[in-house]
This record gives structure tokens, sequence and C-alpha cells, in this order.
């Protein structure tokens, strides 16, 4: 209940981080399609791609700001709510977040080139200062989520009644899981990027806004989000096998399996009573999950069984989390089969641009953007929740690692209260960012302006190279 | 030297950028709380204008300063973040709502409030900040912060409280120092640089005087530390006072690179001489640093991660705080 610190403690902390990575995600994404945009911009000279990225920089500056500070925030409250923990287990986690630290570094220090160098540095000089920024938050997704990853399946540890008394220093590492949560993280990232990207201009052409800003803006952020999908399907079930190995009670949650069987079927949403093993109003496929995690039927699943229930993980929020997940995937995945069709169709018959940018798409588009979001958030709900009752998995309980100070119920009301101050001030400047392609633009082009187009211009733009441009990205 | 010093002394490095580079962004938004009268708008763009770019790296400092104390020296990190975690605790909200207030300012177009109201913000949160630093580092000389010594314990004495109105002064001075410099760049501002040179004269004097008050105080409210202080600290006490009164006279002869080194040498040396008294307790009389240190393999990995890493952001920063330097000309 809330008030008990212990549960203060939990709220704030999986409050913050979600705070923290909705920012975060966009500090990994957006430099890696300014690289794209800003490099077109060198290329072609098109003052079009140069008001994206001026735009996209603008953004990323308040975002980055944001997620910075945010994080802060993070590195102080591993402490100050989880001082057993970090007693404990700071050293071992030393070397991921001590290199995390380092991308940071290198993520700042080029960020204020990039943001404040357009006049001091020549333009190639400042498209360079793109790539450290892109690959250091690259790196520092991979390294933080590896501490996480160690945190789910803690190996090359030796303790002796409770304290360390020797770690392998690389064990964050290399643990099983590090490879495959991270990259799931980092694809992540490019797909809620990506994603929130092509719904803000699909949403401005929804509200008539058709000009070439708005299309090839539209354009990058979804071939982004939909390029990464298949590849993130790859990866979420290769992190599944691990979850199967080394947290089976884990896996046992988010499939909703009460008892350990073979012939496991797989259970598709649904509410999980835990009082009863039932799963209220889930869509059940026989045999699913034996033959997805053996490729046969009579494979054996561990179930919640095997744990007594005190220490099982909260099913029913993991299962919902976990199908949340994977069904936003497999539609963004869905999408991304259907406009490859599309676009192999309408290039044979010779119809440009090869993305339908009429409204049904433009919605389904514009709905990749949240539904990555959601994946995310619940990708992290799964992580986190169906570890408990462990901090560190098998080792050390989240009731043991809090702190026992009282005035956790203030702090977890002031954090409430000033990110939630900080996040409608964000959304009011964001919305005042998003105005549309500068009026320059329009002027200087003698281009499309602001105002609606009529619905030939999708056929007639055909000629343009900006669409050529557009087809060129969507490939 | 053993991993453990060496780690240590990587720490109070540093924490030592960490003064010198975020401490005058904090004193810089001192100086835009205290801003007054016709000058005050130009003063505040020049300090925004000079924070631009570097501010977020010079913010890692503090990041990397408290991983490394985590990874290094866990079990007195658990500890430290129990007895301080009520000056931690503002420190970081006002480390949260000067970031943000910044780039709102910077970005918002007076979409999220008024420009004066995160102005307002981003002064108030940057004086509350280094107060609540300087308190916690001197809650740990006192040797009454202890896992459950309670909230209020660190700013339990006269000592503490008076060190965080130290850390606000100096920040405060080295701020003005390196605005004077600023000021003089552009021909734009040249004309601000008596008003920094006046406040930079104002904060050198205020600091001495606080300094004054804070040494006995120092040996009624932190004993362990002040013995080894009078034992080992004196000639840093020494390198200080010279380089404090050195700033005063090169700042009164109007050479402000020159003084930007006297400045630096005079806080570096304070803080010097304050973990040479400090060593080798982490807190004093809880939890020294050779017993809380991480396995010694660990301590070698992170050593060694720490040698790759500044090899390649020293560089970088220098960089940034080469291509910054100087007034905007347009790109070559
Ligand atoms: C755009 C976001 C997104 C999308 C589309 C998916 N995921 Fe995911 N998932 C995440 C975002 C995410 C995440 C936020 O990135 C998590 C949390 C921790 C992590 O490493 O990734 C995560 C965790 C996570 C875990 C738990 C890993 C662990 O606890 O060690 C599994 C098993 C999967 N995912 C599997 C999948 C599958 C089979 C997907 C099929 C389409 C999928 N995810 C799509
Ligand atoms: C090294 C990295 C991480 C550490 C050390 C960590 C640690 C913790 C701890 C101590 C808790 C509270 C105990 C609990 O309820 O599980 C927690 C909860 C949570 N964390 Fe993580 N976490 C990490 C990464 C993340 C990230 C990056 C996210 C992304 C948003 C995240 C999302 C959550 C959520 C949503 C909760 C609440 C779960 C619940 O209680 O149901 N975690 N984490
Ligand atoms: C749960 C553990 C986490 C901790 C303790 C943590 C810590 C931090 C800290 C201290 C910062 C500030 C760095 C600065 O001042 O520049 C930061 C920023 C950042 N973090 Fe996290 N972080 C966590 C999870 C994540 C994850 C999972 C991601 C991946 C998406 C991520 C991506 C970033 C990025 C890109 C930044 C730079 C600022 C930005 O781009 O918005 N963090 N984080």
């Amino acid at each position: 209940m809330l008030g008990s610190t212990l549960t203060d403690a939990r709220v704030q902390t999986g409050f913050s981080l979600a705070f923290h990575i909705v920012f975060a995600v966009f500090g990994v994404g957006l430099p890696w399609l300014l690289i794209v945009t800003e490099g077109r911009w060198l290329r072609t000279g098109d003052a079009v791609w140069l008001a994206l990225t001026r735009k996209w920089s603008r953004v990323m500056a308040v975002l980055f700001a944001i997620g910075a500070v945010s994080g802060t925030v993070l590195s102080f409250e591993f402490g100050l709510l989880w001082p057993a923990f970090m007693a404990r287990y700071g050293g071992v986690l030393g070397l991921p977040f001590t290199l995390e630290a380092f991308a940071f570094f290198a993520e700042a220090i080029f960020v204020g080139l990039y943001l404040y160098g357009w006049k001091r540095l020549s333009p190639r000089a400042h498209w360079l200062t793109l790539w450290p920024i892109a690959i250091s938050g690259t790196l520092s997704t991979l390294f933080i989520v590896t501490a996480n990853s160690w945190m789910n399946v803690p190996t090359g540890v030796k303790e002796v009644g409770g304290k360390v008394v020797s770690a392998e220093p690389l064990a964050p590492l290399t643990g099983p899981g590090a490879l495959p949560e991270s990259l799931h993280m980092l694809l992540a990232a490019i797909m809620c990027t990506g994603g929130v990207v092509a719904a803000v201009y699909a949403v401005g052409m929804l509200r008539g806004r058709r000009d070439a800003y708005h299309r090839r803006g539209f354009g990058v952020g979804l071939v982004a989000v939909l390029a990464a999908a298949p590849v993130q399907l790859v990866v979420g079930d290769l992190a599944a096998r691990v979850v199967e190995k080394y947290q089976p009670a884990k896996l046992a949650a988010m499939e909703a399996l009460p008892h350990t069987r073979d012939h496991a079927p797989l259970t598709l949403g649904g509410i999980y009573d835990p009082d009863t093993g039932k799963t209220r109003f889930g869509l059940e496929i026989p045999d699913g999950l034996s033959l997805l995690t053996g490729f046969r039927t009579d494979k054996t699943i561990r179930g919640l069984d095997i744990l007594p229930a005190k220490e099982q993980p909260a099913t029913p929020v993991v299962h919902l989390a976990f199908d949340t997940m994977v069904g936003a995937g497999m539609a963004i995945l869905g999408l991304a089969a259907l406009l490859a069709v599309v676009a192999v169709w309408r290039r044979r018959k010779g119809v440009r641009p090869l993305i339908p940018l009429s409204r049904p798409w433009l919605v389904a588009g514009a709905l990749t953007g949240p539904a990555a979001m959601a994946a995310m958030l619940a990708g992290w709900e799964v992580t986190e929740a169906g570890r408990q009752p462990w901090i560190v998995y098998g080792r050390m309980t989240v009731r043991e690692a809090a702190t026992t100070s009282g005035g956790i119920g203030w702090s977890l009301a002031a954090t409430v209260l000033v990110y939630l101050g900080l996040a409608a001030a964000l959304v009011l400047i964001l919305r005042r960012l998003a105005t549309g392609a500068p009026p320059s633009l329009a002027a200087e082009a003698g281009g499309p302006g602001p105002e609606p187009q009529d619905p030939d211009e999708d056929a007639r733009a055909a000629q343009d190279s900006e669409t050529a441009e557009l087809e060129g990205a969507a490939r | 030297m053993t991993a453990v010093n060496l780690l240590l002394a990587v720490i109070i490095c540093a924490l030592a950028a960490y003064a010198l580079l975020a401490g005058a962004d904090f004193g810089a938004g001192v100086w835009d709380l205290l801003a007054r009268g016709r000058h005050a708008d130009r003063e505040r763009r020049l300090i925004a204008h000079a924070l631009g770019p570097v501010w977020e790296a010079n913010h890692v400092w503090l990041i990397f300063v408290i991983v490394a104390t985590f990874s290094g020296f866990p079990s007195a990190f658990g500890l430290i973040a129990r007895g301080l975690e009520l000056p931690l605790a503002f420190a970081l909200a006002g480390i949260v709502l000067r970031g943000a207030a910044y780039v709102y300012r910077a970005y918002g177009e007076g979409a999220a409030g008024p420009e004066s109201l995160w102005s307002r913000v981003f002064a108030v949160a940057s004086s509350v900040t280094p107060f609540m630093l300087g308190v916690s580092g001197a809650a740990l000389a006192t040797g009454k912060v202890t896992a459950d010594s309670g909230p209020l314990a660190p700013f339990s004495s006269a000592f503490t409280l008076v060190a965080g109105v130290f850390a606000v002064t100096v920040t405060a001075f080295l701020a003005a120092v390196y605005l004077c410099h600023d000021a003089g760049t552009d021909p734009g501002t040249e004309d601000l640089v008596p008003v920094f040179r006046r406040k930079a004269l104002a904060a050198a004097s205020v600091a001495g005087v606080v300094s004054l008050a804070l040494l006995p105080l120092l040996y009624q409210d932190a004993p362990t530390v002040a013995h080894r202080f009078t034992e080992r600290s004196i000639p840093f006490v020494v390198l200080a006072v010279v380089c404090g009164f050195g700033s005063i006279a090169v700042i009164w002869k109007r050479r402000y690179v020159l003084a930007r080194a006297t400045a630096a040498t005079a806080v570096v040396a304070v803080l010097l001489g304050w973990a040479a008294a400090q060593y080798p307790d982490l807190a004093v009389g809880t939890a020294t640093a050779r017993d809380s240190a991480a396995g010694a393999a660990n301590l070698h990995a992170l050593l060694i991660a720490m040698g790759f890493g500044m090899a390649v952001i020293l560089p970088a920063f220098f960089v940034l705080l080469k291509v910054f330097s100087g007034p905007e000309a347009d790109a070559k």
C-alpha cells in the first residue's frame, strides 16, 4: 500500500525510471535520424532537409536536457532508495556504470558542439559531431541495460554471509541476458523515436499540411520504426529464450502458466486470477507455448508452481504487460509487411510515392508512435515486475534492499509533483515547436505553403525530386 | 600507490573539475538571481550565452563522482546516501529544476510560462544546489553522519551550514571571474566587464570572510578532521590564501586570464586541504576508504576503464572549451 516505505520506494523508482526512459529514447534515436536528414542536406543542399534538421535539433536539445536531469535523479535514487542494494552490489555493477558515465561525457560534449556550433563549425564538421552523439547514446543504452540484465541473471559473483567476496568485473557485460536485452532496448529506442516522429508529421498531414517538409519527416520516421520491427521480433524472441532458461518463473508469469506441464498452451490476453490459476477472457492456443519455446508440442514448460505462492511475481500485471508489448510489436510488424507489399506493387505499376499517403495510411503510421512507446514501457514492466520479489534475482529481495528512512512519502510526492509540472511545461513547449515548416522555407523554395493541398498532389508530385528521395528513404 | 588511493585521487580530481566547471555555472546562476538595475537583462543574457554549450558536459562530472564512489566504495555509498538523504535530495531537486528551467527558457519561446519565471527558477535552483552540496561535504567531516542519524543531522551544526554558504560564495566568485573575461571578448558586452569585476572583488572578499568564520567552527564541530587539518593541510591553506589574495590583486589590475588561473588554484587548494584532512575516512567515524572498497579485481577494472575513458574524453572536452572560447566567427 502507498504510504509504506517499501511501496513508496518502488513507486518512486518505477515512476522516475519510466519518466526518464520516455525522454531518453529520443536521446538515443534522434541523433541517428539527424545523421540522415543533415547528411541529405549536405549532399543535396535542399532547404527542406535543413529545415527538418534544425527543428529536430531544437527538439533534441530540450529532450536531451530533460533526459539528463531525470537520469541524474536515477543515479542518486539508487543510493537514496536502495542503499542496501548499492552497498552490496555497487562494486559488481561498477564497470558498466563507469563506462556509462564516459558515454554520457561523450554525448554531452558533442551535443554542446552540435547544438551551439552551427556558426562555429563548418557544415561538414557539424554533421560529423552527430556521430559521436549517436554512437555514445547507443553505447549508453547498451551499458545501462547490461547492468539491469545482470540483476535478472546475476552471474560471476561469490558471496559469503551476504557479503560479496569476489566478483568478476566483466560479469555484467558477458552475462547471458546482456546482449539480447540491450539490443532489444536499442531497437526499442529507435522504434519509439521513429514512431513518434512519424506520428507528429502524420497528424500534420491529416490536418492538411501536405507539403514536402511533412512528407519527408513522416517518411524518415516511418522507415525507422518499420525497418526495426522485424529485427525487434527476432531479438525479443532471443530475450524470451534467455528468460525461459534463467528466470522460469518470469516466463510463467508472462505467459500466465500456473502449473508445470507439457503441451503448454499459449494464452493471449486475459486477466490472470492468482487464486484460481485461471485466465479469464484470454484466447488459448493449445500447445502454443511448448511449440514456441521447444519447437515441439510435448516440451515441458515450468509453471508458477515451481515457487511458493509468496515468491511468485505479480502475474496479472506481467502477463498483460507482456501481451501489450508483443501485441504492439506484431501490429507494427503487420503494418511493415503490408506497406512493403504495397510499395513493391506501386513500384511495379510506377505509382509514386511508394508509400501511400491517404488518410487510413496516415492514421496507421501515426499509431506506430504510441504503440512503440506503450510496448517499450510495457516491456520494462515485464522485466521489472517479472523479477519480483527479487531486486537481484535469487540473491537479494526488494524488501531487503529498500531504505528504512521514514521520509520517502514526501520524496515521492515531491518527485511526482515536480515531474508532472516539468512534463506539462514540456508539452506546451513541444507544441509550440510543432508549428509546421518554417515560413522562410515556403517562400525560399517557392514550394507548397502550409495551406491544404488538393488530393491529386500526391500523384503530381511524383516527378518532384523530393518524392524520389522519400522513395529512396523508404527502401 | 594502492588501487584504493588511486581511485580516491581520481575522485578528488573529478570533484575539482566539477567545482571549477559546474561550480562556475552555479555561480552564474547566483549572479542571475542577484542581477539588478539597468544592466540586469544583458547580464542574464551574457550568463545564458556563456553557459549554453558547456553546462551538460560540466554536469557529467558529478555523475562521474557518484558512479565512481558507488562502484569503488559501495558500502560507504549506501551509508552516506542514507545519512545525507535530505541535503542530497534538495541538491537533486535543484539540479533538476535548474537544468529544466535553463532549456525551457532558451527554447520555450514563452510557450510554458514567461521567460522571467524560468529565469527565477534557474537562479534559485542554482543557489540552492551548491549550498546543499557544501553542507553534504562538510557533514562527512563532522562524524555525526551515520546510517541512522536522522535526516536533519547534516544540518545540525554551524560548521556545515557555514560550509554551505562558503560553497555558494566560492561558486559566485569563480563565475564572476570567468564572466569578466567572457564579457571582454565581445564588443557588445564589453561594458559589462567593470560590472563583473566589481562582483568578483566583492565575492572574493565575502568568501575570504566566510572562510575565516569557517575555521574555528571546523575545530569545534569536526575535531578529528581538524586535528589532521593542522597536521597535513597547512601547505594547501597557504596556497589558497596566496592565490585568494593574488586573485584580488590581478582582478584589480584587470588581468582576467591570469585571474582565472589564480582563482581556480585557490579553489582547488581549498578542496585538497579538505581532502587531505578527511583521508582516510569517507564518512568520519563510520566508513574508511579501505574498509568499504570493492574487490581488488573490480577496482583494477574500474581504473583501467577510467584510464581509457579519460584518454578519449579529456581531449574532446578540451576541444569543446576551445571551440566556444572567443567570439563567434563565421564557419571557415
Ligand atoms: C518498441 C518497443 C518494444 C517492442 C516492439 C517489443 N519490445 Fe520487448 N521489451 C522492450 C520494448 C519492446 C523494452 C522496453 O526494450 C524491454 C524492457 C527491457 C529490455 O531489455 O527491453 C523489453 C523486454 C522484453 C522481454 C523481457 C526481457 C528480460 O526480462 O530479460 C522479453 C522476453 C521481450 N521484451 C520480448 C519481446 C517480443 C517477443 C517482442 C515481439 C514483437 C517484443 N519484445 C517487442
Ligand atoms: C540498471 C538499471 C535498473 C535498475 C538498477 C533498476 C532497479 C529497479 C528497482 C530497484 C526497482 C524497484 C523494485 C521493483 O519494484 O522492482 C525497479 C522498478 C521498476 N523499474 Fe527498474 N531498474 C533498472 C532499469 C529500468 C529501466 C531502464 C526502466 C525503464 C523504464 C525500468 C522500469 C521499472 C519499472 C516500470 C519499475 C516498477 C516495477 C514494479 O514495481 O512493478 N527499470 N527498478
Ligand atoms: C535504470 C538505469 C538508468 C540510469 C541509472 C540512468 C542514468 C542516467 C544519467 C545519470 C543520465 C544523465 C547523463 C547526463 O547528464 O548527460 C542519463 C541520461 C541518459 N540516459 Fe539514462 N539511465 C538509466 C536508464 C537508461 C536507459 C535504459 C536508456 C536507454 C534508452 C538510457 C538512455 C539515456 C540517454 C540517451 C541519456 C542522455 C540524455 C538524453 O539523451 O536524454 N538511460 N541516464
